[in-house]
């Protein structure tokens, strides 16, 4: 959950990313500055086929990878398609904007920043009966709570 | 492979249209017309991408060959004719394609269609992102190897994919593969595409190559997807649009006997 004061914007590209462009942008947006809160989406990538025949075989999969952003190693587990960032005031978004065109300028695709709410502001009622009043709620509503391994935190900006 | 009869009674149209992609769609349903060739994939490589059998293995059965069995005297069984793999006794086995919503040259129903105008004792299943065909499996190797080999594939925006297909609604990605969570396809530095995994996402002990994906004017200009970002957009095409009304219309006052003007 998040105070609704702070400022959200969403990259969204055309395509989605491999693993070193998003290494790429990440270490860009760290360098500004100003992010409270960052949440990598797209679509999932399992450590082993999900179903099927082959149900359970591990899944080898290029993209999923470990990268470093900042001073931390953070293992990818999508295919990154869309960035939201929670920052701590709008002063940070023109930065930002340069940032994704300078990533993105030799690219064959565009990517577009977004202003706007991308993270819930309120537990639901299924949130609250799937994960319990204790929930965590710094990430409820970008991760699924009761997964194991909280969130990487990178430090160093200030 | 069916071929259209000469003395039948009428001309079939294979489909309404006017547009460049209803030329392209009547073009693939028509037996007639022969599919360009785009690429060589070997009988080995469609056995290995199919992961059925091992290569080289005899064909498992389902049933003694038709020819040392007793058959019961049926009419129709007179009138068609068996296909080899049902004279043979084979198992039935399956290939299912996906395909990308961005000029993919095929598409689930479109597959369906094409298929039950070329191809004998197949039993097709359409669904709105995967389309499945299932036949006695040395019939399916052959089928197999006219859908890969032939302008229905591209590398790139068709996936050969068994199980988890989910993809072709997605955005493609940076390199223009479509998504694959299994990564059965891999796009290789030096433009090929390769398959390392057989259709249900078992690695493959070698790596099968399917040839170079094709360019965006390619796609665009063989595409059966209408698209109106970039393509041609389904109300463009008029003919197709009032054809489409026309059943739609009929077949909704259907229950009141109908008669058209």
């Amino acid at each position: 959950m998040t105070e609704a004061i702070y400022p959200q914007v969403r990259i969204v590209s055309a395509r989605f990313l491999r693993p070193d462009t998003v290494e790429q942008l990440l270490n860009r947006l760290v360098r500004i500055g100003g992010i409270l809160r960052m949440s990598l989406t797209g679509q999932n990538l399992p450590a082993t086929v999900p179903y099927g025949p082959a149900r359970g075989k591990p899944n080898p999969h290029p993209d999923r990878k470990v990268i470093r952003v900042g001073d931390q190693d953070v293992q990818l587990q999508v295919q990154v398609g869309t960035v939201i960032l929670e920052l701590e005031d709008e002063s940070y978004i023109p930065a930002i904007e340069e940032a994704v065109d300078e990533v993105f300028a030799d690219k064959d695709f565009s990517c577009t920043v977004q202003k706007g709410r991308f993270m819930k502001t309120t537990p639901t009622v299924s949130d609250y009966a799937k994960y319990g009043p204790d929930a965590d709620r710094e990430i409820l509503g970008l991760v699924d709570p009761r997964k194991k391994g909280g969130p990487v935190i990178i430090q160093g900006n200030k | 492979m069916n071929e259209v009869k000469e003395n039948m009674a009428y001309k079939p149209q294979y489909g309404p249209g006017t547009s460049n992609v209803a030329a392209n769609r009547r073009k693939q349903m028509d037996p007639n017309q022969k599919l360009e060739k785009m690429r060589d994939v070997t009988d080995e490589d469609i056995v290995l991408i199919l992961g059925h059998r091992a290569p080289g293995a005899a064909y498992p059965t389902a049933h003694p060959p038709l020819a040392e069995q007793q058959e019961p005297d049926c009419p129709i069984r007179k009138i068609v004719t068996p296909t080899e793999g049902a004279k043979a006794g084979d198992r039935v086995r399956y290939i299912q394609f996906a395909d990308s919503m961005f000029f993919a040259p095929c598409q689930p129903y479109q597959r369906t269609y094409t298929e039950c105008y070329r191809f004998r004792g197949i039993d097709p299943g359409t669904l709105s992102g995967r389309q499945i065909v299932e036949c006695r499996e040395r019939d399916l190797e052959k089928y197999s190897k006219e859908l890969i080999e032939t302008e229905l594939l591209d590398p790139a925006r068709t996936g050969i994919r068994g199980a988890t297909v989910h993809g072709h609604s997605l955005r493609l990605a940076e390199n223009g593969m479509m998504f694959d969570m299994l990564q059965r396809s891999v796009l290789g530095e030096d433009g090929i595409v390769r398959y390392v995994k057989n259709q249900i996402g078992e690695p493959l002990d070698r790596a099968v190559a399917v040839g170079k994906p094709l360019d965006e004017k390619w796609l665009k200009a063989h595409t059966t997807i209408f698209h109106s970002l970039g393509g041609t957009a389904y109300r463009d095409d008029k003919e197709y649009v009032e054809y489409v009304q026309r059943i739609h219309t009929l077949r909704t006052k259907y229950g009141f006997l109908p008669k058209e003007a």
